[in-house]
């Protein structure tokens, strides 16, 4: 590497969230040469999309893009990740910032070969909220197949009992170390990326859709889940109170969003999301009645109204122009009945199904829990960039709703940006 | 609906609507979450989501003749749970007030009703009344108005004469029904045309006989306040909108006992406080007088639904009524003449502007709420 070809300027980047878009900013920053340092909070990297069964439109799974990160995360020696880890305390200016980095213990080490004994050791089964609660694990777990780093997790609820002795014992590979301690590590940084990424906004607020009193009322991430072939039903959509394939589905679109009484914006991939769904439902249940109950579709651009186009043709599928405003429950058979009044008719809508799909928004992580940083927000919680101020820029769903390819253009701008500011510092 | 509609927007009813109240229509984006949360709207062509695409397109003929704005009892389940905040109970109490004053003739006297800066006006008008038909009767050798009035007891009729009071009274009350059955069949007239128009009835012709069998049907529910009580929000406003109805039932069943009584037999007030009739004249006023106090209580608790000049006329009017005719009473047994006198003259003036005002203000509602009720049940729309 010749001199003339070395970065400009000097220093490191932090991004903080290891999801989509925080890996393509420190990709994008470390192979331009730049050391770069991902906090993720999780124990595995990936965030909302590792969570997917397909993207849209081209319904490849989410591998497809993490793996080829993963790849180039692990070829490349100037980023460090940290899992386990959040933020406490931002100090200093643009180009020279002290950063106070909390690291949980995972109470696994680099010896692990995910040889999965110690998961069969443990009795105890934890909510796995990788699959939004629907299912259990066990104490000693993998988050995910896919999980990066491979690398098992011992739940703090399984520490100091019986349990975690027998998880110990059951490493071939002293891998389990039962002693490890929360620590706090200091990071100077020039420049700092916020890519903390989004909620699915609680769909138990939505008062009159349902969720949470009736079992067969879903979440559009839930269905991402239950569609996944890791997940929860194995990737064969059933029905949470019975486990029975769904004969007929409804979506309820902006299910707490553009509504000043939840959200009051549009979270963009909502309807791109349901349209897709539409399809998992198809591609594994041929005959099952498909309701979609909208305000409007949006489905942006060129290749998304293709999309629409091609789920649209489908003659099992119905688009009805009508936010749903009322679900009751069967008692009996447990099956759902919306109500909504069809805007193109004039004609409400009693519409009964086996399952319904409430497609909620995104809400910002920092709209619950503000970062410790000086940042400035919208009044949703969102990331408001200060490019005057620099040395701090928000990407991704921390920024605005984003779809995953404009995320990635996002991230790969505010990789720039850090560049930015340690080149001018 | 294949036939074609030539759309005809009016800026000028736009700008009224927004100006009787409705001033957040045009954040409406047609999510139609207001025509499922309404308890009470029909599965067929539910109301307010098509009220207010209209509304904010100008679109006056499909709203003033339209029976369902009527159908609505503005509990305010829709507003609550508008994404938007664009209040289609606000907007279609706005629609309302607006039908009303098309409805209403002659159209010149609907603004005495609606301006506040008329009020005064409007209530000069039965005081010249009483001084100048009473004196001229006085002229004719009737003593139909006396204003030093002695004697030991106090007796209103010795103030101004009962004969006095009919005479402006009773043209008055029918000349207030002649303005209603005028302005009646032209909007059931309209509510037909539109529902047949809109696909709401396939029912052609309306048979008087059975319109008023459809009529008989639904005076039970409103006894009851049947629609009002099937409301989520403000379920309090059924209780006290019951009160000032059965106070008004009451207290017309008093005056009309009260005539019925004087031109048959002869016989004058004022009646002993233990006559049954005097008991029901009083538990009728004090619940006008509680029920329209709670309305007043709740409209000014309640920041999120408009009140305009149009609702607090009618619950003021209610409240005066109530309370001049209790003082009136009172007064009167507490011995203090002039007082009494004075305030009766002030009840009477209540009165005159009651009778005058019930097809111009929102009192009309009385009777185009009925009817579309009716009409409603005639159809056997569901």
């Amino acid at each position: 590497m010749t001199v003339d070809k070395q970065a400009p300027g000097s220093g490191s980047i932090m991004v903080v969230g290891g999801g989509i878009s925080g890996l393509t900013t420190a990709l994008e920053a470390a192979e331009v040469g730049y050391e770069v340092f991902i906090i993720e909070k999780n124990p595995y990297l990936g965030g909302r999309v590792a969570q997917l069964n397909q993207y849209f439109p081209k319904l490849c799974p989410p591998t497809c893009g993490l793996e080829i990160n993963f790849r180039r995360i692990k070829d490349n020696p100037n980023i460090k990740v940290f899992t386990m880890a959040e933020v406490e305390k931002v100090d200093g200016a643009p180009g020279s910032y002290s950063v106070d980095v909390k690291l949980s213990p995972r109470y696994v080490n680099a010896n692990c070969t995910c040889c999965g004994e110690c998961a069969k050791a443990c009795e105890t089964e934890v909510p796995n909220d990788f699959n939004f609660g629907m299912d259990r694990i066990k104490g000693a777990y993998l988050p995910h197949e896919m999980s990066f780093p491979q690398r098992y997790v011992i739940s703090p609820r399984i520490i100091g009992t019986e349990d975690a002795k027998k998880v110990k014992e059951a490493c071939k590979y002293d891998a389990v170390d039962l002693d490890m301690e929360a620590k706090t590590i200091t990071l100077s940084v020039g420049s700092v990326v916020w890519a903390t990424g989004w909620e699915p906004y609680d769909a138990n607020r939505i008062d009159n859709l349902g969720f949470g009193r009736y079992q067969n009322i879903v979440t559009n991430m839930m269905m991402e889940r239950l569609a996944a072939p890791n997940g929860p039903t194995k990737g064969t959509i059933l029905r949470p109170s019975d486990d029975k394939a769904p004969e007929s589905i409804a979506f309820v679109q902006c299910a707490g969003s553009r509504d000043e009484n939840h959200l009051p914006y549009c979270s963009y991939i909502c309807c791109m999301a349901s349209l897709k769904q539409a399809t998992y439902v198809r591609e594994l249940y041929p005959e099952a009645k498909i309701y979609i109950f909208y305000i409007d579709i949006r489905s942006p651009g060129q290749r998304y109204e293709k999309f629409y186009n091609m789920v649209k043709a489908d003659e099992n599928l119905f688009l009805i122009k009508g936010k749903v405003a009322e679900v009751s429950e069967d008692p009996d058979s447990k099956n759902i009945t919306v109500v909504a009044e069809n805007a193109v008719t004039g004609e409400k809508v009693h519409q009964t199904v086996d399952m319904v799909v409430l497609a909620t928004g995104m809400q910002p992580t920092a709209a619950n829990i503000k970062l410790p940083a000086d940042l400035k927000y919208n009044a949703d919680g969102f990331i408001v960039n200060d490019f005057e101020k620099g040395g701090m820029f928000g990407t991704g769903c921390a920024a605005k709703p984003f779809d995953v390819t404009s995320a990635n253009q996002h991230a790969t701008g505010m990789a720039l940006k850090a560049i930015q500011t340690l080149v001018n510092k | 609906m294949t036939e074609r509609y030539m759309v005809e927007p009016d800026v000028g009813f736009i700008n009224e609507v927004i100006g009787l109240g409705g001033e957040d229509l045009k954040k409406c984006y047609q999510c139609a979450t207001c025509a499922v949360a309404c308890p009470i709207s029909p599965d067929n062509h539910p109301f307010p989501r098509k009220e207010m695409i209209a509304a904010s397109w100008g679109l006056k003929d499909k709203l003033v003749g339209n029976g369902d704005i009527w159908l609505c009892h503005n509990c305010g389940d829709c507003s609550t749970m508008c994404p938007r905040g664009a209040k289609p109970g606000d907007v279609l109490a706005a629609v309302r007030a607006y039908a009303i004053q098309e409805y209403a003739q002659p159209k010149k006297l609907a603004d005495l009703f609606s301006d506040p800066k008329k009020l005064p006006v409007l209530f000069a008008i039965p005081a010249v009344l009483f001084i100048v038909v009473g004196l001229l009767f006085n002229m004719l050798g009737f003593n139909f108005l006396d204003l030093t009035p002695g004697g030991d007891q106090i007796e209103h009729a010795k103030f101004i004469h009962t004969t006095l009071v009919d005479i402006i009274m009773i043209p008055t009350f029918f000349a207030a029904i002649g303005i209603f059955a005028l302005g009646l069949k032209r909007f059931l007239d309209d509510i037909h045309k539109d529902a047949l128009a809109s696909g709401k009835t396939t029912v052609d012709k309306i048979d008087p006989k059975g319109f008023v069998e459809a009529l008989v049907r639904v005076i039970p529910d409103i006894f009851k306040h049947k629609k009002f009580s099937e409301c989520g929000e403000n379920t309090e406003r059924a209780t006290s909108h019951m009160m000032v109805f059965f106070g008004f039932l009451g207290l017309f069943i008093v005056t009309n006992i009260f005539f019925v009584v004087l031109y048959g037999f002869g016989i004058h007030g004022p009646y002993s406080q233990l006559n049954p009739v005097k008991w029901l004249a009083n538990i009728a006023g004090v619940a006008l007088i509680i029920g329209a106090a709670l309305m007043i209580k709740d409209r000014m608790a309640k920041k999120d639904q408009a009140s305009g000049y149009k609702d607090w006329f009618i619950i003021g009017l209610a409240l005066a009524l109530g309370v001049t005719g209790m003082l009136t009473q009172m007064t009167r047994l507490g011995g203090a003449a002039g007082p009494s006198y004075f305030i009766y003259f002030i009840h009477l003036l209540c009165i005159w502007v009651f009778f005058m005002c019930l097809p111009f203000s929102k009192f009309a509602h009385i009777i185009y709420r009925t009817v579309a009720m009716a009409y409603t049940e005639y159809t056997g729309r569901k």
